[in-house]
């Protein structure tokens, strides 16, 4: 992934057939944590809470649906997701590039999730973990190239 | 020898405070992120600075108290504006919670 130009707000990179074929991957597995999984309170003194816990689940559902509709439309525009002779040219506006960041830290957070939150590095590979430790690198990736972008 | 002048005492009222409740409206609540090791410290400083509008040394800051000492307090809102920004960082996928301030 290499950021090419930005220009008039907009940030253009181009990717390899293989960091494409990566990325694509990557989104799939949007969204990948469960809103239940977020409390709005640790300590649970609030008024209403179970209430007030139960639309926070509600909007961040909403949220995670809106960027699934979004995502579907970005891949499929080919003015934002072009093919090139070498791979392809990825456009995102500064709003664009914001969300896509929320969409691949769920995917990197959700993936932990799935392996047991483990505080530390996983050091043994095995069958099942695999799947997981790879989305979870591989959205870290991606996300590490946007917030790269960013500070240019 | 210096001495020392005695306080001359006074009779006086005695104030009672009265505990009042405390209403949502109040600037009572406080959002917190918590350290989790898998978040980015560039994404928790670009996410701080987003949702917060703040300097990156602002955020930058608060992100380091979330890594040394576990979490860092954000910010004193009242409750809707509390559960604003704990949504907005969960949008994220940051730990992020609110606390009754006591």
């Amino acid at each position: 992934v290499k950021l090419q130009r930005l220009k008039n707000g907009r940030f253009v990179f181009h990717l390899s057939q293989r960091d494409k074929l990566l990325l694509l991957e990557v989104l799939k597995l949007y969204p990948r944590i469960c809103s239940a999984k977020q409390p709005l309170s640790k300590g649970a003194k609030l008024d209403d809470h179970e209430a007030n816990q139960r639309l926070l689940e509600e909007a961040v559902a909403e949220q995670r649906a809106a960027n699934k509709k979004q995502l579907g439309a970005l891949i499929t525009d080919p003015r934002r997701f072009a093919d090139t002779a070498s791979g392809c040219r990825l456009t995102l506006s500064a709003t664009d590039l914001e969300w896509l960041l929320q969409v691949l830290n769920d995917v990197r957070i959700g993936s932990w999730v799935h392996l047991g939150s483990p505080e530390e590095r996983i050091e043994k590979l095995t069958l099942e973990n695999a799947p997981h430790l790879w989305a979870m690198e591989m959205a870290g990736y991606f996300e590490s190239h946007l917030l790269e972008a960013l500070d240019t | 020898m210096a001495t020392t002048a005695t306080p001359e005492i006074k009779p006086g009222k005695i104030e009672e405070i009265e505990e009042k409740p405390k209403s949502n409206l109040e600037p009572g609540f406080l959002v917190i992120c918590w350290n989790d090791p898998v978040n980015y410290m560039q994404y928790v400083t670009h996410v701080f600075q987003t949702v917060f509008g703040w300097p990156k040394q602002k955020a930058q800051f608060h992100m380091l108290q979330v890594h040394e000492k576990g979490k860092s307090v954000l910010t004193r809102e009242s409750m809707e504006r509390a559960e604003h920004y704990v949504h907005q960082l969960q949008k994220y996928s940051l730990h992020a919670t609110m606390e009754r301030d006591e």
